[in-house]
C-alpha cells in the first residue's frame, strides 16, 4: 500500500466513525426495526408471509444503497426448501397372536417418530431396554444389544436412560439416549423398526413422543414411532415372569447386563406414515460494489444477520408464557436488531473504495436451525457460492439491540488471528467494553461459516427475560448503542476489506464435552444464562417467572458455581449437569451472589 | 518498564478474590464508560498521550518472533496503530514529545545479542521455562528517540546501565529519567557488588537530559530504586516512586526540577508506585498494593500528601499505571481484569469533580504507623 492510498484509507475510516447525530425518533435504525417487528409481520416466521413482507423490505433497502445481485442471481431475494413441520398421517400398529389380534391408532397409541421412513414393516418384537450402546472410545462399557439378535425384527426400547445412576454415569449415557441415536443403533443391527416407549419410572411416562420440528430432514433410514404405555403393557402381557415396570426397574441402576429378550408369540405390523410439509424459505443477499477484486487474494467480505423469527411461537422454541403462548413472537431484539444494523453498515460501506466487494446477506430460518445459512453456502441457490477460496471472512449480528453498561460481547474470536487485531481497531474509535471470546461453535449463522473454514464472529450484547417471548418488542431496543454497533461492525467489515492478505483461518477445537442436544436435554429449571461474562461459574441473566430456578429464589445476577454435586465453571458445565438431574427431584445448587456464598434447592421439571 | 520484577511476576499470577461484597464507594464513582483498548497480542501496557489525547504511545508484545515489548502509536481517531521501535530486541517506557512528536523510548536493539536474546526466549517459553516476565535491567538498554512514523532512529543515551523510564518536560526541552548507571560508572565495595547481582534496581537513581541527550545531570542519591519520572504539567516539578533499600515498599515523591526539595506525598507502607499528576495539578494518580499483596489498585491522593489516598479501582486483578489524557477527561491504565495471560491497557473516562469531592471529603493523612500497614 503506498502512503497516498494509505491516507484515503484513514480518511475513510474517520468517515466511518463519525456518529449519526443527533439520533431522534427518527433514525433509520428504529424505522427498520419497528417495520420489521410490527404485527403485520407477524414473527417474520421462516416460510410465512410476514417473512416474505421481511424479506421484500431488506431487498428494497439493499436496492436504495445501490447493491446488485450475487453474479448469477436474478434478484436479492435467494429462496430455499425446507421441511417446515411434521405430523402423523394415521399411523398404525396392529398386533397377531395365537388368541389376540389387535390393532391401534391414534396418536396416544402410536405415532411416528418424526425422522421415521414412511413405510409398513411386520416382524417378532425384541425388547432392548434403553436401546442405548456407548461408544467404546469412551470406557464405560454400556451396549444393550450385547447379547441380543434383532436382525429382522421390530425392536422395543425405553426412552431416555436409566434412572438410578450416580451423575457422572447419567452425564455420560445422557448424551447417548437421543432418539435418532437409538435408531441409528437399531438399524445398524439390522432391525426392522424402532418402537419407543416412554417408562413408567420416566418423565412423560406412558406418553407417546411429540413430533418435534426436526431439521434434520434427512430420513433416518429406518422406520420408527413411539408407542403408549398402555401398548407397551399389552406387550408384556406376552412376558412370562415381568412387568414393563419390573423390566425398567431392574435397568435402571445402570447394568445393561440385564439383558434384553424377544417378546414370545407375537407379531407386530407397524405402518408409519409420517406428513412432511414442504415450505419455501428466503435469504436476502446482496453485493456492494467498490471493490477492487483484482488486487486481493479473496474477493468477498460478508456481513450477515439472520431476519426470521418464531411467528407465533408455535414451533417448539418460544419460552412463552403460559398466558402470553400463540401471541406474535416481535423478535426486535432477536434479530430485528441485527438486520437494523447490517443494513446502516451496508449504507455506510456502499460507495467506498474497498479492496473486496462486501456481501450484506439477512439469513432466513436461523430459528430453525441455520436452514436459510447453510442452503445458501451448500451453493443451490446461486452460480456464486461462498466458500474458503473466495471469502475473507464473515462478521455475523445476532442480538445486538440489548446493549446494557456498554457491554458487548464479540464470540468466535478464535477463529482467525486475525481478530483480535481488528477488534481493538475497530473499538478505539467506538469504545465498547468488550468481552473476547474464543468459541466458534454458536448457536447462531457464523457456524455455518466456520464450518466452512473462513473466520467468523459474532456480536451479541447479551440474552434477557423477553429472550424467544412476545415480549421482544421494538420498544425495548436501546437505539443509541445499536448506531454504535453498526458503527463498530461498518469498521471491522472495512478493515477485514481492506486487508493486504486474507488472514488465516484457525480451527478451534470443538468441546468435546459439550452435553445437552436438544433431543437429550430433559429437565427445565427456568435459568437464562448470561452469555456475556467469563465468571466462573454460570451468571444469570434472569430467571424465567414462575420456573423451578425462579421458585428456588435464584435471580438475575447470581452465579452457579455448583450444580446438583458439580461444579461449574462455564455454560457448558451447567449444560453437562442438567443432562443428568432427575425431574421432580430436588438438586441443591450452590450460587454467589454480591459475593456471598448461598444455596438454594430448586426442583426441576420435564421439558416437554 | 516503570516496574519492577518482583512485583511484576505477582500480578500476573494474581488471584482474584471471590468478589467484593461492599456496595459502598466503587469504581463507577470516578470511572465510566470503562473499556479494553487493546486485544492484540500477549500483553500490553504503559500508554501515553500526545497533548491533543489524538495519539497514545504503548509498549506490548505483538510482534511476530519478538517474545518482548515493542513501541506502538495509536491514532485514537482511527483506532490505527504502527510499530514505531525498531522490532528487534527488547524496548519500554515510551513517551510523546509534547512539540515534535518524535517517540522516545528505551531499547536494546544495539545490543548484537538481541536476536539471540529473543530465540532463546521463544525456545524457553515452548519449553514451558518461561520466566514469569523477566524484567532484568538489561544494561545494553538506552534511550532512543524516534520519528512518529518509525524512521530516524536517534540514541540519546550509551552509559553502561539500564536507561529508561524516559519522560519530556511540557515544553520538550528536557528529559527525565531512571538509570542505574550508578552502579558501573565507579568502584563498588563488596556488599554493592553482591547488591548488583540480586537487587540491581537498587542503584536506581532520577536523571536530567536535554532532548537532544546533552547535559545529562543526576537529581536523586538516596539508596534503593528511584525510577518512573515525570514532569507535572507545568514543568516544575518531577513525581516519581522511591524504593526502599529492600526493594519492597515504594512511595510517591515530588521535587524541583532541579533535584531540590524532595518530599514524600505517600506514606502506605506498602508498594506505591507509577504516579501521574493529573493535569488540573490538584492530584496524582498512583498503584499500590496496600490492600493485598498481590491486588494493585490504583488510588489518587492530592498533591501535597496531606489527606489520606482515595482509592480509585476496584476490580480483582492488577491496576496500575494509571495515566489521565491531557485534558484530564479520560484514564488510561493497565489491568488483568480480563484475566488474560497479561496486562491489556484499559481506557474509562475520569470524573474530574467526583475525584476533588472525595479528596475534600478525605481525612487527614494516617501515615505508615496506622493499622493497615502490612508487616
Amino acid at each position: 500500500m503506498n502512503r497516498a492510498v494509505q491516507t484515503s484509507v484513514i480518511c475513510a475510516i474517520c468517515a466511518l466513525t463519525t456518529a449519526v447525530a443527533p439520533l431522534a425518533a427518527n433514525s433509520p435504525l428504529r424505522s427498520h426495526v419497528s417495520f420489521l417487528a410490527s404485527d403485520e409481520l407477524e414473527g417474520r416466521l421462516t416460510g410465512s408471509a410476514g417473512e416474505r413482507i421481511a424479506a421484500d423490505y431488506l431487498a428494497g433497502e439493499l436496492e436504495k444503497l445501490g447493491a446488485q445481485p450475487l453474479p448469477g442471481s436474478d434478484g436479492f431475494k435467494l429462496p430455499f426448501e425446507f421441511t417446515a413441520g411434521t405430523s402423523d398421517g394415521g399411523t398404525t400398529l396392529g398386533l397377531t397372536s395365537a388368541d389376540l389380534d389387535k390393532e391401534w391408532s391414534g396418536t396416544d397409541s402410536v405415532q411416528a417418530l418424526s425422522f421415521s421412513e414412511n413405510a409398513s414393516v411386520t416382524g417378532g418384537v425384541v425388547f432392548a431396554g434403553y436401546g442405548m450402546v456407548v461408544p467404546e472410545s469412551q470406557d464405560f462399557g454400556y451396549d444393550s444389544y450385547a447379547t441380543l439378535d434383532v436382525e429382522d425384527k421390530i425392536v422395543l426400547v425405553l426412552r431416555y436412560f436409566p434412572e438410578e445412576m450416580d451423575q457422572e454415569s447419567r452425564s455420560t449415557l445422557a448424551r447417548y439416549s437421543g432418539l435418532r441415536y437409538k435408531a441409528l443403533q437399531a438399524r445398524e443391527r439390522g432391525a426392522k423398526a424402532l418402537l419407543v416407549v416412554s417408562g413408567p419410572r420416566s418423565p412423560n411416562a406412558g406418553e407417546t413422543v411429540a413430533m418435534t420440528f426436526d431439521t434434520a430432514v434427512a430420513g433416518s433410514g429406518i422406520v420408527a414411532a413411539s408407542v403408549g404405555g398402555a401398548v407397551a403393557d399389552q406387550l408384556f402381557e406376552f412376558v412370562a415372569d415381568q412387568t414393563l415396570d419390573q423390566a425398567q426397574a431392574s435397568l435402571d441402576d445402570g447394568n445393561p447386563h440385564v439383558t434384553g429378550f424377544e417378546i414370545p408369540g407375537v407379531e407386530l405390523t407397524l405402518d408409519v406414515k409420517v406428513e412432511r410439509e414442504r415450505r419455501t424459505g428466503h435469504n436476502v443477499v446482496g453485493v456492494l460494489p467498490g471493490g477492487d477484486s483484482a488486487s486481493a487474494d479473496k474477493p468477498y467480505v460478508v456481513l450477515g444477520a439472520h431476519f426470521d423469527h418464531l411467528g407465533r411461537g408455535k414451533n417448539g422454541n418460544s419460552l412463552a408464557r403460559r398466558e402470553e403462548a400463540g401471541g406474535v413472537h416481535y423478535g426486535a431484539d432477536d434479530n430485528a436488531s441485527g438486520a437494523a444494523a447490517a443494513l446502516m453498515a451496508a449504507g455506510r460501506l456502499a460507495g467506498m473504495e474497498r479492496k473486496r466487494d462486501v456481501v450484506v446477506a439477512f439469513w432466513s430460518g436461523e430459528e430453525l436451525g441455520l436452514l436459510g445459512v447453510n442452503a445458501f453456502l451448500d451453493g443451490a441457490e446461486s452460480e456464486t457460492a461462498l466458500d474458503a477460496d473466495n471469502t475473507v471472512g464473515y462478521v455475523n449480528l445476532d442480538m445486538v439491540g440489548r446493549m446494557k453498561d456498554n457491554k458487548l460481547t464479540i464470540q468466535a474470536a478464535g477463529s482467525s488471528s486475525v481478530w483480535p487485531r481488528l477488534i481493538e481497531q475497530s473499538n478505539v474509535p467506538v469504545g465498547f467494553d468488550i468481552q473476547a471470546m474464543d468459541d466458534p461453535y454458536l448457536p447462531t449463522d457464523s457456524t455455518a461459516f466456520n464450518g466452512i473454514s473462513v473466520p467468523s464472529l459474532n456480536l451479541f450484547t447479551g440474552s434477557h427475560e423477553d429472550y424467544h417471548r412476545p415480549s421482544d418488542t421494538a420498544d425495548k431496543i436501546n437505539y443509541d448503542d445499536l448506531e454504535r454497533i453498526a458503527r463498530f461492525s461498518a469498521l471491522i467489515t472495512y478493515k477485514l476489506a481492506n486487508l493486504e492478505t486474507a488472514p488465516e483461518f484457525v480451527k478451534v477445537a470443538p468441546r468435546t464435552d459439550r452435553g445437552g442436544n436438544r433431543d437429550t436435554v430433559r429437565a427445565f429449571t427456568g435459568t437464562i444464562p448470561d452469555y456475556s461474562t467469563e465468571v466462573e461459574g454460570l451468571r444469570l441473566s434472569g430467571v424465567i417467572e414462575g420456573g423451578p430456578a425462579a421458585e428456588g429464589g435464584l435471580q438475575e445476577g447470581d452465579v452457579i458455581v455448583e450444580f446438583a454435586g458439580q461444579t461449574i465453571a462455564n455454560i457448558y458445565d451447567y449444560t453437562y449437569a442438567l443432562d443428568a438431574v432427575k425431574i421432580g427431584e430436588p438438586v441443591h445448587v450452590v450460587f454467589q451472589r454480591d459475593g456471598e456464598r448461598m444455596e438454594v434447592t430448586i426442583t426441576p421439571r420435564a421439558r416437554k | 518498564m516503570r516496574i519492577v520484577t518482583l512485583l511484576m511476576a505477582l500480578l500476573l499470577t494474581a488471584t482474584p478474590f471471590a468478589g467484593w461484597a461492599e456496595d459502598e464507594p466503587g469504581e463507577s464513582d470516578f470511572l465510566t464508560r470503562v473499556r479494553r483498548l487493546t486485544f492484540e497480542g500477549r500483553r500490553a501496557g504503559e500508554g501515553y498521550f500526545s497533548p491533543d489525547g489524538s495519539r497514545l504511545v504503548f509498549q506490548s508484545e505483538r510482534q511476530p518472533g519478538n517474545p518482548f515489548f515493542q513501541i506502538y502509536l495509536l491514532d485514537m481517531d482511527t483506532g490505527e496503530s504502527r510499530l514505531v521501535s525498531p522490532g528487534t530486541g527488547k524496548t519500554t517506557c515510551a513517551f510523546i514529545h509534547p512539540v515534535a512528536g518524535d517517540i522516545l523510548f528505551g531499547s536494546t536493539h544495539h545490543d548484537p545479542e538481541s536476536e539471540a536474546y529473543q530465540k532463546a526466549e521463544l525456545e524457553a517459553r515452548a519449553e514451558g521455562r518461561e520466566k514469569r516476565y523477566g524484567w532484568d535491567y538489561d544494561p545494553e538498554m538506552d534511550i532512543w528517540v524516534a520519528a512518529a512514523d518509525g524512521s530516524g532512529y536517534r540514541r540519546l543515551t550509551d552509559a553502561r546501565g539500564y536507561d529508561a523510564e524516559g519522560s519530556y518536560s511540557p515544553d520538550g526541552d528536557w528529559i527525565v529519567f531512571s538509570s542505574l548507571r550508578d552502579a558501573y560508572d565507579r568502584e563498588l565495595s563488596e556488599a554493592e557488588k553482591k547488591l548488583l547481582e540480586v537487587n540491581p534496581a537498587y542503584f536506581g537513581e532520577i536523571y536530567v537530559m536535554r532532548a537532544d541527550g546533552t547535559e545529562q545531570r543526576r537529581l536523586t542519591d538516596a539508596p534503593g530504586y528511584d525510577g518512573g519520572p515525570f514532569f507535572t504539567a507545568d514543568g516544575s516539578k518531577i513525581v516519581w516512586r522511591r524504593f526502599d533499600e529492600e526493594g519492597l515498599i515504594a512511595d510517591v515523591w515530588i521535587m524541583n526540577a532541579d533535584g531540590s526539595e524532595p518530599r514524600q506525598v505517600t506514606d502506605f507502607g506498602a508498594m506505591s508506585w507509577a504516579p501521574y499528576e493529573h493535569p488540573s495539578g490538584e492530584y496524582i494518580f498512583f498503584a499500590s498494593n496496600k490492600l493485598g499483596f498481590e491486588n494493585f489498585e490504583v488510588f489518587i491522593v492530592d498533591f501535597e500528601g496531606t489527606k489520606e489516598p482515595v482509592r480509585v479501582t476496584y476490580t480483582d486483578g492488577f491496576d496500575g499505571l494509571p495515566v489521565p489524557s491531557p485534558d484530564g477527561r479520560r484514564l488510561a491504565w493497565t489491568s488483568t481484569r480480563h484475566r488474560g495471560e497479561g496486562g491489556q491497557l484499559y481506557l474509562g473516562e475520569w470524573n474530574h469533580q467526583a475525584a476533588l469531592a472525595a479528596l475534600e471529603r478525605a481525612p487527614a493523612r494516617l501515615g505508615s504507623e496506622a493499622s493497615d500497614s502490612p508487616e
